[in-house]
Protein backbone atom coordinates (compact mmCIF):
# COMPACT_ATOMS: atom_id res chain seq x y z
CA UNK A 1 0.00 0.00 0.00
CA UNK A 2 1.49 3.28 -1.08
CA UNK A 3 0.35 5.85 1.44
CA UNK A 4 1.47 8.84 -0.60
CA UNK A 5 -0.58 7.68 -3.56
CA UNK A 6 -3.75 7.19 -1.54
CA UNK A 7 -3.19 10.50 0.21
CA UNK A 8 -2.84 12.43 -3.03
CA UNK A 9 -6.01 10.78 -4.34
CA UNK A 10 -7.86 11.95 -1.22
CA UNK A 11 -6.64 15.52 -1.61
CA UNK A 12 -7.59 15.56 -5.28
CA UNK A 13 -10.99 14.17 -4.45
CA UNK A 14 -11.69 16.78 -1.79
CA UNK A 15 -10.43 19.64 -3.94
CA UNK A 16 -12.50 18.62 -6.91
CA UNK A 17 -15.79 19.19 -5.09
CA UNK A 18 -14.85 22.11 -2.87
CA UNK A 19 -18.40 23.31 -2.31
CA UNK A 20 -19.68 19.86 -1.41
CA UNK A 21 -16.67 19.27 0.79
CA UNK A 22 -17.23 22.52 2.68
CA UNK A 23 -20.95 21.81 3.10
CA UNK A 24 -20.20 18.30 4.29
CA UNK A 25 -17.60 19.45 6.82
CA UNK A 26 -19.73 22.32 8.16
CA UNK A 27 -22.80 20.17 8.61
CA UNK A 28 -20.74 17.55 10.35
CA UNK A 29 -19.20 20.23 12.56
CA UNK A 30 -22.56 21.69 13.57
CA UNK A 31 -23.94 18.26 14.34
CA UNK A 32 -20.92 17.31 16.42
CA UNK A 33 -20.93 20.73 18.10
CA UNK A 34 -24.52 20.22 19.19
CA UNK A 35 -23.70 16.75 20.38
CA UNK A 36 -20.81 18.21 22.39
CA UNK A 37 -23.08 20.92 23.79
CA UNK A 38 -25.57 18.28 24.83
CA UNK A 39 -22.84 16.27 26.52
CA UNK A 40 -21.69 19.37 28.39
CA UNK A 41 -25.23 20.04 29.57
CA UNK A 42 -25.40 16.45 30.78
CA UNK A 43 -22.16 16.86 32.73
CA UNK A 44 -23.39 20.10 34.24
CA UNK A 45 -26.70 18.59 35.23
CA UNK A 46 -24.98 15.62 36.82
CA UNK A 47 -22.74 17.84 38.85
CA UNK A 48 -25.59 20.09 39.90
CA UNK A 49 -27.65 17.12 40.95
CA UNK A 50 -24.87 15.78 43.16
CA UNK A 51 -24.38 19.21 44.60
CA UNK A 52 -27.97 20.04 45.30
CA UNK A 53 -29.22 16.72 46.47
CA UNK A 54 -26.42 16.61 48.96
CA UNK A 55 -27.78 19.79 50.44
CA UNK A 56 -31.49 19.02 50.43
CA UNK A 57 -33.19 17.02 53.07
CA UNK A 58 -36.35 15.08 53.43
CA UNK A 59 -38.05 16.21 56.61
CA UNK A 60 -40.45 14.16 58.70
CA UNK A 61 -42.29 16.65 60.93
CA UNK A 62 -43.41 15.15 64.17
CA UNK A 63 -46.77 15.57 65.88
CA UNK A 64 -47.50 18.35 68.38
CA UNK A 65 -47.43 15.83 71.18
CA UNK A 66 -43.94 14.66 70.51
CA UNK A 67 -42.77 18.18 69.74
CA UNK A 68 -43.96 19.32 73.12
CA UNK A 69 -43.07 16.39 75.33
CA UNK A 70 -40.14 14.53 73.87
CA UNK A 71 -37.10 16.84 73.53
CA UNK A 72 -34.66 13.90 73.19
CA UNK A 73 -36.63 11.54 70.94
CA UNK A 74 -36.69 9.00 73.69
CA UNK A 75 -40.40 8.08 73.60
CA UNK A 76 -41.19 4.75 72.06
CA UNK A 77 -43.10 6.37 69.13
CA UNK A 78 -40.28 8.73 68.22
CA UNK A 79 -37.41 6.29 68.63
CA UNK A 80 -39.33 3.66 66.66
CA UNK A 81 -39.86 6.15 63.85
CA UNK A 82 -36.20 7.03 63.87
CA UNK A 83 -35.17 3.39 63.86
CA UNK A 84 -37.46 2.58 60.93
CA UNK A 85 -36.23 5.57 58.99
CA UNK A 86 -32.62 4.60 59.60
CA UNK A 87 -33.18 1.11 58.29
CA UNK A 88 -35.28 2.22 55.30
CA UNK A 89 -33.52 1.65 51.93
CA UNK A 90 -31.73 4.66 50.47
CA UNK A 91 -31.45 6.51 53.77
CA UNK A 92 -28.04 7.82 54.66
CA UNK A 93 -28.46 9.65 57.96
CA UNK A 94 -31.33 10.59 60.24
CA UNK A 95 -30.97 13.52 62.61
CA UNK A 96 -33.51 14.46 65.25
CA UNK A 97 -34.20 18.17 65.62
CA UNK A 98 -36.10 19.08 68.74
CA UNK A 99 -38.47 22.03 69.04
CA UNK A 100 -35.74 23.96 70.89
CA UNK A 101 -33.16 23.19 68.26
CA UNK A 102 -35.59 24.21 65.53
CA UNK A 103 -36.27 27.45 67.33
CA UNK A 104 -32.55 28.12 67.75
CA UNK A 105 -32.05 27.59 64.05
CA UNK A 106 -35.00 29.85 63.29
CA UNK A 107 -33.41 32.54 65.42
CA UNK A 108 -30.14 32.14 63.60
CA UNK A 109 -31.72 32.39 60.20
CA UNK A 110 -33.79 35.46 61.00
CA UNK A 111 -31.17 37.24 63.09
CA UNK A 112 -31.56 40.36 60.96
CA UNK A 113 -35.31 40.64 61.46
CA UNK A 114 -36.01 41.24 65.16
CA UNK A 115 -39.72 41.97 64.56
CA UNK A 116 -40.14 38.51 63.20
CA UNK A 117 -38.19 36.99 66.08
CA UNK A 118 -40.37 38.76 68.56
CA UNK A 119 -43.49 37.27 67.08
CA UNK A 120 -42.14 33.76 67.01
CA UNK A 121 -42.72 31.27 69.81
CA UNK A 122 -41.02 27.90 70.07
CA UNK A 123 -44.50 26.33 70.31
CA UNK A 124 -45.15 27.22 66.68
CA UNK A 125 -42.29 25.04 65.46
CA UNK A 126 -42.54 21.25 65.29
CA UNK A 127 -39.74 18.85 66.09
CA UNK A 128 -38.56 16.85 63.10
CA UNK A 129 -36.48 13.96 61.86
CA UNK A 130 -34.21 15.24 59.12
CA UNK A 131 -33.32 12.56 56.63
CA UNK A 132 -30.47 12.54 54.12
CA UNK A 133 -31.21 10.23 51.22
CA UNK A 134 -28.38 8.62 49.30
CA UNK A 135 -30.69 8.58 46.30
CA UNK A 136 -33.13 11.49 46.10
CA UNK A 137 -35.40 9.45 43.87
CA UNK A 138 -36.32 7.43 46.96
CA UNK A 139 -38.34 10.27 48.39
CA UNK A 140 -41.81 9.15 47.21
CA UNK A 141 -41.49 5.73 48.82
CA UNK A 142 -40.31 7.25 52.11
CA UNK A 143 -43.14 9.79 52.03
CA UNK A 144 -45.67 7.06 51.35
CA UNK A 145 -44.38 4.80 54.09
CA UNK A 146 -44.29 7.45 56.82
CA UNK A 147 -47.16 9.82 56.08
CA UNK A 148 -50.02 9.25 58.49
CA UNK A 149 -48.03 7.13 60.93
CA UNK A 150 -48.64 7.81 64.60
CA UNK A 151 -46.42 10.64 65.70
CA UNK A 152 -45.91 11.95 62.17
CA UNK A 153 -47.42 15.25 61.18
CA UNK A 154 -46.32 15.37 57.55
CA UNK A 155 -43.38 14.48 55.31
CA UNK A 156 -41.90 17.16 53.07
CA UNK A 157 -39.15 17.20 50.58
CA UNK A 158 -37.19 20.28 49.68
CA UNK A 159 -36.14 18.44 46.56
CA UNK A 160 -39.48 18.92 44.80
CA UNK A 161 -38.66 22.31 43.31
CA UNK A 162 -35.23 21.00 42.33
CA UNK A 163 -36.81 18.15 40.52
CA UNK A 164 -38.77 20.65 38.48
CA UNK A 165 -35.62 22.55 37.71
CA UNK A 166 -33.86 19.39 36.61
CA UNK A 167 -36.81 18.32 34.53
CA UNK A 168 -36.44 21.59 32.66
CA UNK A 169 -32.70 21.02 32.25
CA UNK A 170 -33.31 17.46 31.09
CA UNK A 171 -35.69 18.86 28.52
CA UNK A 172 -33.02 21.27 27.35
CA UNK A 173 -30.55 18.42 27.04
CA UNK A 174 -33.00 16.23 25.14
CA UNK A 175 -33.86 19.06 22.77
CA UNK A 176 -30.15 19.58 22.09
CA UNK A 177 -29.72 15.90 21.36
CA UNK A 178 -32.73 15.82 19.05
CA UNK A 179 -31.42 18.76 17.04
CA UNK A 180 -27.98 17.12 17.01
CA UNK A 181 -29.56 13.95 15.69
CA UNK A 182 -31.45 15.72 12.91
CA UNK A 183 -28.30 17.62 12.03
CA UNK A 184 -26.36 14.35 12.08
CA UNK A 185 -28.80 12.87 9.61
CA UNK A 186 -28.21 15.84 7.30
CA UNK A 187 -24.47 15.35 7.75
CA UNK A 188 -24.70 11.66 6.89
CA UNK A 189 -26.71 12.34 3.74
CA UNK A 190 -24.21 14.99 2.69
CA UNK A 191 -21.26 12.70 3.31
CA UNK A 192 -22.95 9.94 1.36
CA UNK A 193 -23.81 12.32 -1.44
CA UNK A 194 -20.29 13.74 -1.58
CA UNK A 195 -18.85 10.26 -1.87
CA UNK A 196 -21.21 9.42 -4.69
CA UNK A 197 -20.29 12.60 -6.54
CA UNK A 198 -16.65 11.94 -5.87
CA UNK A 199 -16.97 8.42 -7.20
CA UNK A 200 -18.77 9.73 -10.25
CA UNK A 201 -16.17 12.38 -11.05
CA UNK A 202 -13.50 9.75 -10.63
CA UNK A 203 -15.23 6.96 -12.52
CA UNK A 204 -12.50 6.92 -15.18
CA UNK A 205 -9.81 6.39 -12.57
CA UNK A 206 -11.87 3.81 -10.75
CA UNK A 207 -12.53 2.02 -14.04
CA UNK A 208 -8.81 1.83 -14.77
CA UNK A 209 -8.11 0.69 -11.22
CA UNK A 210 -10.63 -2.10 -11.54
CA UNK A 211 -9.25 -3.32 -14.82
CA UNK A 212 -5.63 -3.19 -13.71
CA UNK A 213 -6.44 -5.33 -10.70
CA UNK A 214 -6.23 -2.82 -7.89
CA UNK A 215 -7.50 -4.30 -4.67
CA UNK A 216 -10.66 -3.09 -3.06
CA UNK A 217 -8.60 -1.11 -0.58
CA UNK A 218 -6.88 0.88 -3.29
CA UNK A 219 -10.10 1.74 -5.07
CA UNK A 220 -12.17 2.45 -1.98
CA UNK A 221 -9.77 3.78 0.62
CA UNK A 222 -9.53 7.26 -0.93
CA UNK A 223 -13.31 7.62 -0.73
CA UNK A 224 -13.44 6.29 2.81
CA UNK A 225 -10.66 8.64 3.86
CA UNK A 226 -12.53 11.57 2.33
CA UNK A 227 -15.42 10.76 4.62
CA UNK A 228 -13.14 10.33 7.62
CA UNK A 229 -11.45 13.66 6.87
CA UNK A 230 -14.89 15.26 6.94
CA UNK A 231 -15.59 13.58 10.27
CA UNK A 232 -12.30 14.58 11.86
CA UNK A 233 -12.18 18.14 10.51
CA UNK A 234 -15.83 18.52 11.48
CA UNK A 235 -14.97 17.28 14.97
CA UNK A 236 -12.07 19.71 15.33
CA UNK A 237 -14.26 22.61 14.18
CA UNK A 238 -16.93 21.51 16.65
CA UNK A 239 -14.42 21.58 19.50
CA UNK A 240 -13.18 25.00 18.44
CA UNK A 241 -16.81 26.09 18.29
CA UNK A 242 -17.43 24.87 21.82
CA UNK A 243 -14.40 26.76 23.13
CA UNK A 244 -15.54 29.93 21.36
CA UNK A 245 -19.06 29.36 22.65
CA UNK A 246 -17.75 29.07 26.18
CA UNK A 247 -15.58 32.18 26.05
CA UNK A 248 -17.89 34.41 24.05
CA UNK A 249 -21.28 33.32 25.26
CA UNK A 250 -21.60 31.05 28.29
CA UNK A 251 -18.94 32.78 30.39
CA UNK A 252 -20.47 36.20 29.76
CA UNK A 253 -24.18 35.54 29.85
CA UNK A 254 -24.03 33.16 32.77
CA UNK A 255 -21.30 35.04 34.68
CA UNK A 256 -23.67 35.93 37.54
CA UNK A 257 -25.02 32.42 37.78
CA UNK A 258 -21.51 30.98 38.00
CA UNK A 259 -20.55 33.63 40.55
CA UNK A 260 -23.44 32.61 42.79
CA UNK A 261 -22.41 28.97 42.32
CA UNK A 262 -25.94 28.14 41.24
CA UNK A 263 -24.62 26.40 38.16
CA UNK A 264 -21.15 24.87 38.22
CA UNK A 265 -18.78 26.57 35.82
CA UNK A 266 -18.06 24.82 32.50
CA UNK A 267 -14.30 24.57 32.28
CA UNK A 268 -11.86 23.86 29.46
CA UNK A 269 -11.32 20.51 31.11
CA UNK A 270 -14.97 19.70 30.48
CA UNK A 271 -14.67 20.63 26.81
CA UNK A 272 -11.51 18.62 26.39
CA UNK A 273 -13.05 15.63 28.04
CA UNK A 274 -15.89 15.56 25.49
CA UNK A 275 -13.47 16.34 22.62
CA UNK A 276 -12.26 12.75 22.10
CA UNK A 277 -15.86 11.56 22.05
CA UNK A 278 -16.68 14.04 19.30
CA UNK A 279 -13.65 13.08 17.22
CA UNK A 280 -14.34 9.41 17.65
CA UNK A 281 -18.04 9.67 16.86
CA UNK A 282 -17.29 11.92 13.89
CA UNK A 283 -14.70 9.69 12.28
CA UNK A 284 -16.36 6.35 13.00
CA UNK A 285 -19.80 7.46 11.83
CA UNK A 286 -18.32 9.10 8.73
CA UNK A 287 -16.32 5.97 7.90
CA UNK A 288 -19.37 3.75 8.31
CA UNK A 289 -21.41 6.07 6.10
CA UNK A 290 -18.67 5.98 3.50
CA UNK A 291 -18.43 2.23 3.64
CA UNK A 292 -22.17 1.72 3.27
CA UNK A 293 -22.36 4.23 0.44
CA UNK A 294 -19.62 2.42 -1.47
CA UNK A 295 -21.35 -0.90 -0.85
CA UNK A 296 -24.73 0.31 -2.00
CA UNK A 297 -24.03 2.78 -4.77
CA UNK A 298 -20.55 2.38 -6.16
CA UNK A 299 -19.55 -0.57 -8.27
CA UNK A 300 -16.02 -1.74 -7.75
CA UNK B 1 -3.80 -20.11 -21.28
CA UNK B 2 -7.42 -19.23 -22.05
CA UNK B 3 -10.07 -21.91 -22.02
CA UNK B 4 -13.86 -21.74 -22.31
CA UNK B 5 -15.86 -24.92 -21.83
CA UNK B 6 -19.50 -24.96 -22.91
CA UNK B 7 -19.87 -21.35 -21.90
CA UNK B 8 -23.21 -19.61 -22.27
CA UNK B 9 -24.07 -16.10 -21.25
CA UNK B 10 -27.54 -14.62 -21.16
CA UNK B 11 -28.08 -11.04 -20.13
CA UNK B 12 -31.10 -10.57 -17.96
CA UNK B 13 -32.54 -7.94 -20.28
CA UNK B 14 -32.27 -9.79 -23.55
CA UNK B 15 -34.00 -12.90 -24.82
CA UNK B 16 -31.26 -14.35 -27.03
CA UNK B 17 -28.11 -15.55 -25.24
CA UNK B 18 -25.04 -13.41 -26.05
CA UNK B 19 -22.91 -16.55 -25.97
CA UNK B 20 -24.33 -19.99 -26.63
CA UNK B 21 -22.35 -23.10 -25.65
CA UNK B 22 -18.93 -21.74 -26.63
CA UNK B 23 -15.93 -24.04 -26.28
CA UNK B 24 -12.58 -22.60 -27.32
CA UNK B 25 -9.00 -22.59 -26.09
CA UNK B 26 -6.09 -20.27 -26.80
CA UNK B 27 -2.64 -21.58 -25.92
CA UNK B 28 0.24 -19.83 -24.25
CA UNK B 29 1.92 -17.30 -26.53
CA UNK B 30 -0.72 -17.66 -29.21
CA UNK B 31 -2.20 -14.77 -31.21
CA UNK B 32 -5.88 -15.12 -32.09
CA UNK B 33 -8.51 -12.93 -33.71
CA UNK B 34 -12.08 -13.02 -32.50
CA UNK B 35 -14.33 -11.95 -35.35
CA UNK B 36 -17.98 -11.86 -36.13
CA UNK B 37 -20.74 -9.40 -36.94
CA UNK B 38 -21.93 -6.79 -34.51
CA UNK B 39 -23.77 -8.36 -31.60
CA UNK B 40 -22.21 -11.78 -32.12
CA UNK B 41 -20.79 -11.80 -28.57
CA UNK B 42 -17.12 -10.81 -28.99
CA UNK B 43 -17.08 -8.18 -26.26
CA UNK B 44 -19.11 -10.45 -24.02
CA UNK B 45 -16.49 -13.18 -24.34
CA UNK B 46 -13.71 -10.76 -23.41
CA UNK B 47 -15.72 -9.45 -20.46
CA UNK B 48 -16.09 -12.99 -19.16
CA UNK B 49 -12.33 -13.41 -19.28
CA UNK B 50 -11.92 -10.27 -17.17
CA UNK B 51 -14.69 -11.32 -14.82
CA UNK B 52 -16.58 -8.15 -15.70
CA UNK B 53 -19.44 -10.55 -16.25
CA UNK B 54 -20.03 -14.08 -15.00
CA UNK B 55 -21.00 -16.91 -17.34
CA UNK B 56 -24.53 -18.25 -16.99
CA UNK B 57 -23.25 -21.76 -17.68
CA UNK B 58 -19.92 -23.46 -18.34
CA UNK B 59 -16.41 -22.77 -17.10
CA UNK B 60 -13.91 -20.04 -17.98
CA UNK B 61 -10.23 -20.50 -17.23
CA UNK B 62 -7.36 -18.04 -17.51
CA UNK B 63 -4.00 -19.59 -16.70
CA UNK B 64 -4.73 -21.66 -13.60
CA UNK B 65 -7.68 -19.55 -12.43
CA UNK B 66 -11.27 -20.68 -12.69
CA UNK B 67 -12.55 -17.22 -13.47
CA UNK B 68 -16.23 -17.75 -12.69
CA UNK B 69 -15.44 -19.18 -9.27
CA UNK B 70 -13.05 -16.50 -8.10
CA UNK B 71 -14.02 -14.83 -4.86
CA UNK B 72 -14.41 -11.05 -4.99
CA UNK B 73 -11.16 -10.73 -3.13
CA UNK B 74 -9.17 -12.70 -5.70
CA UNK B 75 -10.48 -10.92 -8.79
CA UNK B 76 -7.54 -8.47 -8.67
CA UNK B 77 -5.16 -11.45 -9.06
CA UNK B 78 -6.86 -12.29 -12.35
CA UNK B 79 -6.85 -8.73 -13.62
CA UNK B 80 -3.19 -8.24 -12.77
CA UNK B 81 -2.41 -11.09 -15.16
CA UNK B 82 -4.70 -9.93 -17.93
CA UNK B 83 -4.08 -6.63 -19.71
CA UNK B 84 -6.78 -5.09 -21.83
CA UNK B 85 -7.20 -2.30 -24.37
CA UNK B 86 -10.33 -0.86 -25.91
CA UNK B 87 -11.51 1.02 -28.93
CA UNK B 88 -11.87 4.20 -26.85
CA UNK B 89 -8.39 4.06 -25.20
CA UNK B 90 -9.74 5.01 -21.73
CA UNK B 91 -6.79 7.19 -20.80
CA UNK B 92 -6.99 9.52 -17.82
CA UNK B 93 -7.29 13.00 -19.32
CA UNK B 94 -5.63 14.83 -16.44
CA UNK B 95 -2.51 12.71 -16.31
CA UNK B 96 0.51 12.75 -18.62
CA UNK B 97 1.48 9.78 -20.77
CA UNK B 98 3.96 8.44 -18.24
CA UNK B 99 1.59 9.13 -15.33
CA UNK B 100 -1.12 7.19 -17.12
CA UNK B 101 1.18 4.21 -17.46
CA UNK B 102 2.55 4.57 -13.94
CA UNK B 103 -0.99 4.72 -12.55
CA UNK B 104 -1.55 1.06 -13.47
CA UNK B 105 1.42 0.12 -11.28
CA UNK B 106 0.72 2.54 -8.46
CA UNK B 107 -2.77 1.18 -7.88
CA UNK B 108 -1.46 -2.33 -7.44
CA UNK B 109 1.10 -1.11 -4.94
CA UNK B 110 4.33 -1.46 -6.94
CA UNK B 111 7.29 0.28 -5.32
CA UNK B 112 8.27 3.64 -6.70
CA UNK B 113 11.74 2.65 -7.87
CA UNK B 114 10.26 -0.17 -9.95
CA UNK B 115 7.81 2.23 -11.52
CA UNK B 116 10.57 4.70 -12.37
CA UNK B 117 12.48 1.95 -14.10
CA UNK B 118 9.81 0.11 -16.06
CA UNK B 119 7.63 2.99 -17.29
CA UNK B 120 10.31 4.44 -19.61
CA UNK B 121 11.14 0.93 -20.81
CA UNK B 122 7.59 0.18 -21.86
CA UNK B 123 7.16 3.63 -23.41
CA UNK B 124 10.20 2.89 -25.52
CA UNK B 125 8.75 -0.51 -26.47
CA UNK B 126 5.59 1.14 -27.81
CA UNK B 127 7.56 3.90 -29.54
CA UNK B 128 6.62 6.87 -27.37
CA UNK B 129 9.95 7.59 -25.71
CA UNK B 130 9.88 11.31 -26.56
CA UNK B 131 6.29 11.89 -25.49
CA UNK B 132 6.28 10.85 -21.85
CA UNK B 133 5.23 14.27 -20.60
CA UNK B 134 2.47 14.99 -23.10
CA UNK B 135 -1.15 15.02 -22.06
CA UNK B 136 -3.47 12.57 -23.84
CA UNK B 137 -5.23 15.33 -25.79
CA UNK B 138 -1.87 16.34 -27.25
CA UNK B 139 -1.54 12.94 -28.95
CA UNK B 140 -2.96 11.44 -32.14
CA UNK B 141 -5.41 8.56 -31.87
CA UNK B 142 -2.73 6.04 -32.76
CA UNK B 143 -0.41 7.45 -30.13
CA UNK B 144 -3.16 7.36 -27.53
CA UNK B 145 -3.76 3.71 -28.28
CA UNK B 146 -0.04 3.09 -27.84
CA UNK B 147 -0.25 4.62 -24.38
CA UNK B 148 -3.20 2.37 -23.60
CA UNK B 149 -1.23 -0.65 -24.80
CA UNK B 150 1.78 0.43 -22.74
CA UNK B 151 -0.46 0.71 -19.69
CA UNK B 152 -1.98 -2.72 -20.33
CA UNK B 153 1.42 -4.29 -20.84
CA UNK B 154 3.55 -2.54 -18.23
CA UNK B 155 2.83 -5.14 -15.56
CA UNK B 156 3.82 -7.91 -18.01
CA UNK B 157 0.46 -9.71 -18.15
CA UNK B 158 0.19 -13.29 -19.35
CA UNK B 159 -2.70 -12.35 -21.60
CA UNK B 160 -3.51 -9.19 -23.54
CA UNK B 161 -7.14 -8.74 -24.54
CA UNK B 162 -7.95 -6.14 -27.18
CA UNK B 163 -11.53 -5.17 -28.02
CA UNK B 164 -11.47 -3.52 -31.46
CA UNK B 165 -8.27 -1.63 -30.66
CA UNK B 166 -8.13 -0.26 -34.20
CA UNK B 167 -11.82 0.59 -34.41
CA UNK B 168 -11.17 4.33 -34.19
CA UNK B 169 -8.02 4.41 -36.30
CA UNK B 170 -7.37 4.63 -40.03
CA UNK B 171 -5.74 1.88 -42.00
CA UNK B 172 -2.04 2.86 -41.78
CA UNK B 173 -2.20 3.63 -38.09
CA UNK B 174 -4.10 0.39 -37.54
CA UNK B 175 -1.29 -1.47 -39.23
CA UNK B 176 1.27 0.08 -36.89
CA UNK B 177 -0.82 -0.88 -33.89
CA UNK B 178 -0.94 -4.46 -35.21
CA UNK B 179 2.85 -4.49 -35.51
CA UNK B 180 3.03 -3.39 -31.91
CA UNK B 181 0.63 -6.13 -30.77
CA UNK B 182 2.73 -8.64 -32.70
CA UNK B 183 5.83 -7.42 -30.92
CA UNK B 184 4.09 -7.87 -27.59
CA UNK B 185 2.98 -11.32 -28.67
CA UNK B 186 6.60 -12.21 -29.45
CA UNK B 187 7.52 -11.58 -25.80
CA UNK B 188 5.39 -14.64 -25.00
CA UNK B 189 2.19 -12.81 -24.17
CA UNK B 190 -1.00 -14.46 -25.36
CA UNK B 191 -3.04 -11.97 -27.43
CA UNK B 192 -6.75 -12.22 -28.12
CA UNK B 193 -8.14 -9.45 -30.27
CA UNK B 194 -11.77 -8.84 -31.20
CA UNK B 195 -12.14 -7.01 -34.48
CA UNK B 196 -14.36 -6.18 -37.45
CA UNK B 197 -11.40 -5.19 -39.58
CA UNK B 198 -11.02 -7.77 -42.35
CA UNK B 199 -8.01 -6.09 -43.96
CA UNK B 200 -6.06 -6.61 -40.78
CA UNK B 201 -7.22 -10.19 -40.30
CA UNK B 202 -6.49 -11.02 -43.91
CA UNK B 203 -3.00 -9.50 -43.83
CA UNK B 204 -1.90 -11.13 -40.58
CA UNK B 205 -2.89 -14.73 -41.41
CA UNK B 206 -3.23 -15.69 -37.76
CA UNK B 207 -5.67 -17.90 -35.96
CA UNK B 208 -9.29 -16.78 -36.46
CA UNK B 209 -12.21 -17.68 -34.20
CA UNK B 210 -15.49 -16.55 -35.69
CA UNK B 211 -18.65 -16.02 -33.65
CA UNK B 212 -22.14 -15.79 -35.03
CA UNK B 213 -25.17 -15.23 -32.80
CA UNK B 214 -23.08 -16.29 -29.84
CA UNK B 215 -21.81 -19.55 -31.34
CA UNK B 216 -18.38 -20.47 -32.67
CA UNK B 217 -18.91 -21.05 -36.38
CA UNK B 218 -15.28 -21.22 -37.50
CA UNK B 219 -11.88 -21.75 -35.91
CA UNK B 220 -8.92 -21.75 -38.32
CA UNK B 221 -5.26 -21.60 -37.44
CA UNK B 222 -4.18 -19.33 -40.32
CA UNK B 223 -7.47 -17.83 -41.30
CA UNK B 224 -8.81 -14.86 -43.24
CA UNK B 225 -11.86 -12.76 -42.45
CA UNK B 226 -13.71 -15.04 -44.82
CA UNK B 227 -16.77 -15.20 -46.98
CA UNK B 228 -19.46 -15.28 -44.39
CA UNK B 229 -19.45 -11.53 -43.93
N1 LIG C 1 -24.91 -5.28 -20.67
C1 LIG C 1 -25.74 -5.90 -21.54
N2 LIG C 1 -27.03 -6.10 -21.21
C2 LIG C 1 -27.86 -6.73 -22.04
N3 LIG C 1 -27.51 -7.19 -23.24
C3 LIG C 1 -26.24 -7.02 -23.63
C4 LIG C 1 -25.29 -6.36 -22.79
N4 LIG C 1 -24.11 -6.32 -23.43
C5 LIG C 1 -24.31 -6.94 -24.61
N5 LIG C 1 -25.59 -7.35 -24.75
C6 LIG C 1 -26.16 -8.09 -25.87
O1 LIG C 1 -25.39 -9.24 -26.05
C7 LIG C 1 -25.16 -9.50 -27.42
C8 LIG C 1 -23.67 -9.55 -27.69
O2 LIG C 1 -23.10 -8.29 -27.43
P1 LIG C 1 -21.54 -8.00 -27.56
O3 LIG C 1 -21.31 -6.65 -27.06
O4 LIG C 1 -20.81 -9.11 -26.95
O5 LIG C 1 -21.36 -8.06 -29.13
P2 LIG C 1 -20.07 -7.71 -30.00
O6 LIG C 1 -19.78 -8.90 -30.80
O7 LIG C 1 -19.00 -7.18 -29.15
O8 LIG C 1 -20.64 -6.56 -30.92
P3 LIG C 1 -19.84 -5.30 -31.53
O9 LIG C 1 -19.05 -5.86 -32.65
O10 LIG C 1 -20.94 -4.41 -32.02
O11 LIG C 1 -19.04 -4.71 -30.45
C9 LIG C 1 -25.88 -8.37 -28.17
O12 LIG C 1 -27.12 -8.88 -28.58
C10 LIG C 1 -26.07 -7.30 -27.13
O13 LIG C 1 -27.25 -6.60 -27.37
MG1 LIG D 1 -18.04 -5.29 -28.92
Amino acid sequence: MRASFVFSEVVTGLRRNVTMTVAMILTTAISLGLLGGGLLVVRTIDRMQQDYYQRVETVVYLSADISANDPGCTSSTCSALRGQLESAPGVQTVIFESRQAAFARFQRIFQGQPELLQLARPEALPASLRVQLSDPARFPSIAKAFTGRPGVDRVTDQGEYLRQLFRALDGLRNATFVIALIQALAALLLISNTIQISAFTRRAEVGVMRLTGASRWYTQLPFLLEAVVAGVVGGVLAIVGLVIGKVAFVDRVLAGVFEAAIVPRIGYADIFSVAPVLLLVGSVVAALTGYLTLRLYVRT
Amino acid sequence: MIRLEHVSKSYRTSTRPALDDVTVAVGKGEFAFLIGPSGSGKSTLLRLLLREEVASAGDVYVADLNVGRLSQRRIPQLRQRVGCVFQDFRLLANKTVSENVAFALEVIGKPRHTIRKVVPEVLELVGLEGKADRMPHELSGGEQQRVAIARAFVNRPLVLLADEPTGNLDRDISHEIMLLLERINRTGTTVLMATHDHTIVDSMRRRVVELHLGQVVRDESRGVYGVSR
